[in-house]
């Protein structure tokens, strides 16, 4: 039976009648109408159902939705907008580094979660932190380039 | 719901529109769309709708092709100076339409701020063909090109009549038109055309590809261009980094149900039978669709469609044809190895092309000095989109309206008239952004299933693949075996060259449900095996052994065919230079004669600093071993020389690709940031296919059936640099396709340079680890 459930979503509650086992993915999706989050593969295994989960990034797809329950859920819409992107995100225009841009969703909140904790980040420390994220249509130097970019800009803003 | 504010697109601005945009204005009046940072016209350039009122459940109409020998096919101007441009071509994240309306703003001498691009959609585009084969901006380019200038032609004599001057004594800038000496004189595109559709014939001829438009359109001398040859950024690219884009995947329509299929257990077992019971006790659940060897369950969420499809037989591993309320025959008709695979490609019937015959070679090859024998050998492979395969159909009695991603909306449209035995005119295609695909992955079959679906319930059905259906049947890269044979004289001359390949069909357009359902749509073997011979030996052999198949549906995959083909050409080269213990670039320089070909070649060995010297000159000390590759490409015109520097663990076997050099001629380029976004896709893609990418299958099916079972290159793999290099990039070439290219040449690049670095020659993709190191351990 549906039973509902109280949602902190980009730091709006939202009331959702869902059933118990559904998966957070698609509450965010269907119900809550945000399209950051995608379906990539339902088996945690792409990341492009990346979303901040108390400002960890975590795999929509299979955490149920009732687990998410009392937390801060981020989606990339709670990143930043079209009017005014974050600065991650503003990187990721400056560089162009999108192609589909299916995956850009995991990889800028992969990114996000990361720089938050580690703001110095080497290239090294970069590919390591997007290795589980898949990008299918080879962006991949472009991404990183984005991300060392707002880190740099960071640092300097800091 | 959008999280943004959202927009009610009206009417207004088009309320005058013709024939074709009417019924474009019937969907999209009252549209709603969730992006308001342009004007309306920007937004419904820029975005789909995602919610649409228009339901084609019982109502019948009929909607005639747009004509492409009118201007409004292809161009509107709206009264805030903006504009539109209409293109049957679509994107697939490949940065097109930039490149179109680049062409087109320089044209119409049109800011390409204001100008945006609607694709695809059956409705309002002429069909320019399939975008597929790196073929957009070379032949929908002139197109449009010759349009926006017939535009442009028509606009300054409209401008001629207001200002009361003749039109050669106007000049148009940024869509701006004035009189040369009074330049206060001045009056808008938008003002001239006061929201008018604009109902002029410009003539066309021809179809699809070959077709010309305006013909005695007079054209922008390109020593003037100012946008073309720029980098514009990429208007997309600011709602897909913040989750306001709206791709098919996000498209909601009323009253819609979403479905999921269960696919046979075998390829070709049949459905025995299907226990549905605890379906209904999922709440949600609407019904199972079962038609034939066609399963499929509706239901009211995505959830409950998913879990049903589970039930069913729906997930990752099935232990067997029972395994599941869905009970399956127990068909195991593929071949048990891949030694068997590799066999019945051989012996499969197919039409044979031969490519070149030139001399003796049987007596050449008996008379040299060294000879060489080689047999090169690629797998099954997958689209792998990350975005699983997803359509929209709304069926109704005598009308069927689709919402989706394909890279053929056109063909997809009569491939659907035909599947649901309706008029072409009865049947719409709404074309919207699906995640990229990279040839002929499921986004067509996917509509089928929908089809299916929605006109088994009576109501618009979802259906979206879970990732065992994309990787598990998703058309297929076909194996490809090669058999290469040469020789080299005393002096290490090449004096024969035969070179036999088998490449399975790359064209079977059959789609899957319709086969399911016992009523086959789509053709095989639409065209031959890419194949292109380009050294000039004195004696040589080239046969393709074409249009076979192989158990499973298999279709084009980006450089079909050639990317195989040039990986064992290039190799083979290689192999010869390598036993005459010549440079390989010099090697390969004796044999070319193409001006464009050499030019690439010697562009690339100079941005990478080349010096002559024989391939794997010794054994490296150490664990790790440095070595550099060269190898190239013509394909379909385009040119592409890349040269790469790997590292070899020879430890692991593992792979690293540090350094790669691309020297790129596909004429003049259109959008020089988006063909370097291009060329950087190829290249690391292409790097995917050939260190890790293979799909594996049991008797029954694929068994490599998600991002475990079917890698792809990581991040931690990507090179330290990757340098590119346009040649002959002016408007004395023109323009040719740059989606494509360069992957060919990557698994020869690859290869030659890990031969450089241990004296190991790879003749078999994937390059896994596995691999390379039971090959280095032969050695």
């Amino acid at each position: 039976m549906p039973k509902t459930i109280h949602l902190k979503v980009n730091g709006k509650q939202h009331a959702v009648a869902v059933e118990p086992d559904t998966m957070l993915l698609y509450v965010l999706r269907d119900q809550l109408g945000l399209h950051g989050p995608k379906f990539g593969c339902g088996l945690s295994e792409c990341g492009a159902c990346t979303i901040h989960l108390d400002g960890a990034a975590v795999h929509s797809c299979v955490l149920p939705a009732t687990a998410a329950e009392g937390r801060a859920i981020t989606t990339l819409e709670g990143l930043g907008s079209v009017d005014k992107p974050n600065p991650l995100q503003q990187a990721f225009i400056d560089e162009q580094a999108v192609q589909c841009g299916y995956c850009i969703n995991g990889m800028i909140m992969t990114a996000q979660a990361f720089l938050d904790k580690h703001p110095n980040p080497s290239r090294d420390d970069i590919k390591q932190a997007l290795n589980r994220n898949l990008c299918r249509c080879g962006t991949h130097m472009r991404i990183v380039r984005a991300v060392e970019r707002a880190a740099k800009n960071g640092r300097q803003s800091a | 719901m959008n999280a943004r504010p959202e927009t009610v697109f009206a009417n207004s601005d088009l309320s005058d529109f013709g024939a074709s945009r009417r019924e474009f204005l019937k969907t999209s009046g009252g549209l709603v769309l969730g992006f308001s940072l342009l004007g309306p016209m920007a937004a419904l350039a820029q975005q789909p709708a995602t919610h649409i009122p228009a339901s084609a459940t019982g109502a019948a109409q009929s909607l005639p092709a747009v004509d492409p020998a009118k201007l409004d096919a292809w161009l509107a101007i709206h009264p805030d100076n903006t504009a539109t441009l209409f293109t049957g071509k679509v994107e697939q994240g490949n940065g097109s339409p930039n490149a179109l309306a680049q062409i087109a703003a320089e044209e119409l001498d049109f800011p390409f701020d204001k100008l945006f691009v609607v694709m695809g959609t059956t409705t309002t585009t002429v069909d320019q063909g399939p975008t597929y084969g790196s073929m957009a901006v070379r032949y929908a380019g002139p197109q449009i090109r010759h349009a926006a200038a017939a535009g442009r032609q028509v606009l300054l004599s409209m401008a001629g009549k207001r200002l009361r001057v003749p039109a050669e004594q106007l000049t148009v800038r940024d869509g701006v038109v004035s009189v040369v000496d009074a330049p206060q004189r001045s009056v808008t595109y938008g003002e001239l055309v006061e929201g008018k559709r604009l109902d002029v014939t410009i003539g066309a001829t021809g179809k699809t590809f070959g077709m010309k438009v305006a013909p005695d359109a007079k054209l922008k001398d390109p020593s003037k261009y100012t946008i073309v040859g720029t980098s514009v950024p990429r208007k997309d690219i600011p709602g897909k980094v913040t989750g306001e884009f709206t791709y098919v995947h996000d498209v909601k329509v009323p009253n819609m149900l979403h479905g999921r299929v269960v696919r046979p257990y075998g390829i070709e077992s049949d459905l025995l039978s299907v226990d549905e019971s605890g379906l209904r006790d999922i709440p949600g659940f609407v019904a199972v669709v079962r038609q034939r060897n066609f399963l499929g369950v509706v239901a009211k969420t995505e959830w409950a469609a998913i879990k049903a499809a589970e039930k069913l037989g729906s997930k990752l591993v099935r232990k067997g044809p029972t395994d599941g309320q869905a009970k399956w025959s127990d068909w195991q008709g593929l071949p048990a190895t891949p030694d068997d695979l590799w066999e019945s490609l051989r012996h499969a019937s197919g039409k044979v092309i031969t490519v070149a015959n030139r001399g003796h070679v049987d007596a050449a090859l008996h008379a040299g000095a060294k000879t060489l024998k080689a047999t090169y050998r690629t797998p099954f492979e997958t689209h792998g989109s990350i975005g699983p395969e997803l359509a929209i159909a709304d069926v109704g009695k005598d009308y069927a309206k689709f919402w989706a991603g394909t890279q053929m909306p056109h063909q997809a449209r009569r491939d659907m008239a035909e599947l649901l035995d309706l008029p072409v005119e009865n049947v719409e295609v709404t074309w919207v952004e699906a995640s990229g695909q990279y040839g002929r992955n499921g986004l067509e079959p996917v509509m089928a299933d929908a089809a299916i679906m929605s006109r088994a319930v009576g109501r618009p059905v979802r259906v979206q693949w879970m990732r065992w259906d994309s990787h598990g049947w998703d058309p297929k890269e076909p194996p490809i075996v090669q058999d290469l044979e040469g020789a080299l004289d005393a002096k290490g001359n090449v004096t024969a060259w035969r070179h036999h390949m088998w490449v399975p069909t790359l064209t079977d357009t059959r789609l899957l449900a319709s086969e399911l359902i016992g009523k086959p749509v789509g053709k095989v073997n639409l065209g031959d095996a890419a194949i292109k011979y380009e050294y000039e030996f004195d004696n040589a052999d080239v046969v393709a052994h074409g249009e076979s198949r192989v158990g499973v549906i298999t279709a084009w995959m980006r450089a079909p065919g050639q990317f195989e083909t040039t990986f064992a050409m290039e190799s083979f080269i290689d192999e010869l230079a390598a036993a005459a213990h010549q440079d390989p670039l010099a090697f390969r320089l004796k044999y070319l004669k193409e001006p464009r070909a050499i030019a690439v070649l010697k562009a690339a060995a100079k941005q990478y600093g080349w010096q002559s010297r024989p391939s794997f000159p010794g054994k490296q000390p150490g664990r790790k071993a440095n070595g550099r590759g060269i190898a190239w490409v013509n394909r379909d015109g385009s040119r592409v020389a890349t040269i790469a520097d790997v590292v070899v663990d020879r430890d692991t076997g593992g792979i690293w690709v540090k350094r790669v050099v691309v020297a790129h001629d596909c004429g003049l380029v259109i959008s020089p940031d988006g063909m370097r976004n291009q060329i950087e896709g190829n290249i690391i893609q292409s790097m995917s296919r050939t260190l890790h990418e293979e799909i594996t299958f049991d008797r029954a099916h694929v068994t490599s059936r998600d991002w475990v079972g079917y890698p792809i290159l990581t991040f931690n793999e990507i090179p330290d640099s990757l340098e590119m290099v346009f040649v002959n990039n002016s408007a004395e070439y023109p323009s040719n396709g740059g989606g494509e290219p360069s992957t060919c040449p990557t698994a020869a690049v690859i290869g030659n340079a890990v031969y450089d670095a241990v004296g190991v020659r790879l003749r078999q993709t994937p390059f896994r680890k596995e691999r390379v190191k039971a090959e280095l351990d032969r050695a």
